[in-house]
């Protein structure tokens, strides 16, 4: 080898050698421990093996596409998996989520944030892109027999508004950034097609 | 006249190798600073790769992004560089295509981290833009760099 060409080798590790240090600097470990849902966001026993966080936007296709896949997992594994269901809505994307989410925690004190949360999902491209989407809410409120008034009141309630802020400060915290984002037994998985291998991991380890 | 105008290319060149360094380099950093998932669930939505290695894709690609576009803002191995950073455009640019070709529902291309990337339609364009600096780097890039400098050493040292 030249010595030239040494010099240079000896310039790209101390280049390699630099940069790397400066992307190591900026990158901030997440040591934030989860904490876990209100009752009425949880779903499975607390003995559960597997312990599933989901940081959701009601308005994103994709969580659509991931609550439906999680849905089927509770239902086969009724006593192994516990979900927990946080709030990560991307208003910049789709400006009516964090509404849809303030309502569905209201509906989840009257006992039925599941029921309307399923709903939010299923049927999405119903209120996500809607100028007014509160005759669609309205309609779910009906539907699922809840007290209106109250869930409105409930809404525009300044703790109801506390918790949600919890929950995307949280997530900020755990920096996420793309929804659904997953923490299956504290990892990490982004995407429906991250969580499936994440559960087929776990159940090749059964 | 044709002293000027060699010069004037010279700058240009540098010019460029700093834009695409520097993207290179943002690009990078960006990445880094986010999960390594969130870049894999960007790369697994060109649905080109499976999870594994989109996965391993996006833990070395961020790294080589980064020490590529330093290489290339510093000018070490110069054209080896450029040449890898056209190889990553290119593979980059048939990715978007395909995307394009099969409608894909990608909302942003995942080239600058999860919360700040283009639309695949610009990136698509701005891509081209990256191709085409590139050859001019080939070009004309060797200029101000730390390989002209060595070069220079080097013909001192025989001088004497």
């Amino acid at each position: 080898m030249g010595k030239k060409n040494l010099k240079k080798l000896v310039v790209s590790f101390f280049l390699i050698f630099l940069s790397t240090l400066a992307a190591l600097l900026l990158r901030q470990a997440s040591l934030v421990e989860q904490s876990p849902s209100p009752e009425f966001r949880k779903k499975g026993p607390d003995s559960a093996r597997i312990r599933i966080f989901e940081h959701s936007d009601f308005g994103c296709p994709a969580c659509a596409l991931s609550h439906k896949y999680l849905n089927e997992l509770l239902s086969v594994y009724k006593e192994e998996i516990q979900l927990n269901f946080k709030h990560y809505p991307l208003p910049e994307l789709h400006p009516n989520s964090p509404k849809a989410a303030l309502y569905a925690d209201c509906a989840g004190r009257q006992g039925k944030f599941w029921e309307f949360a399923d709903s939010l999902f299923s049927e999405q491209e119903k209120w996500v892109r809607a100028e007014n989407p509160e005759p669609f809410f309205e309609g779910l409120f009906r539907k699922l027999g809840l007290d209106a008034e109250k869930l409105k009141r409930c809404a525009a309630d300044p703790e109801t508004l506390k918790d949600f802020n919890m929950d995307v400060s949280f997530g900020d915290l755990k920096r996420i950034d793309a929804t659904p984002t997953f923490f299956v037994n504290g990892e990490r998985a982004v995407g429906p097609g991250q969580l499936s291998e994440k559960i087929r991991h776990w159940e090749s380890k059964k | 006249m044709k002293e000027t105008k060699e010069q004037a290319l010279n700058w240009g060149a540098l010019l460029a190798r700093f834009a695409v360094g520097g993207v290179l380099v943002y690009a990078g950093f960006l990445k880094l600073s986010a999960p390594v998932e969130e870049f894999a669930y960007a790369i697994e939505s060109y649905r080109l790769l499976p999870y594994d290695l989109s996965l391993l894709a996006a833990s070395v690609m961020r790294w080589f992004e980064l020490y590529l576009g330093v290489f290339i803002i510093f000018g070490v191995f110069t054209r080896f560089s450029v040449l890898l950073s056209l190889a990553v455009f290119a593979a980059f640019e048939f990715f978007l295509l395909q995307a394009i070709i099969r409608n894909l529902p990608i909302t942003n291309c995942g080239c600058f981290g999860a919360s700040s990337s283009n639309g695949i339609y610009t990136e698509f364009f701005l891509n081209l833009v990256w191709i085409i600096l590139s050859f001019f780097i080939l070009k004309k890039g060797g200029s101000l760099s730390v390989d002209s400098l060595l070069d220079r050493m080097e013909e001192n040292e025989n001088k004497k």
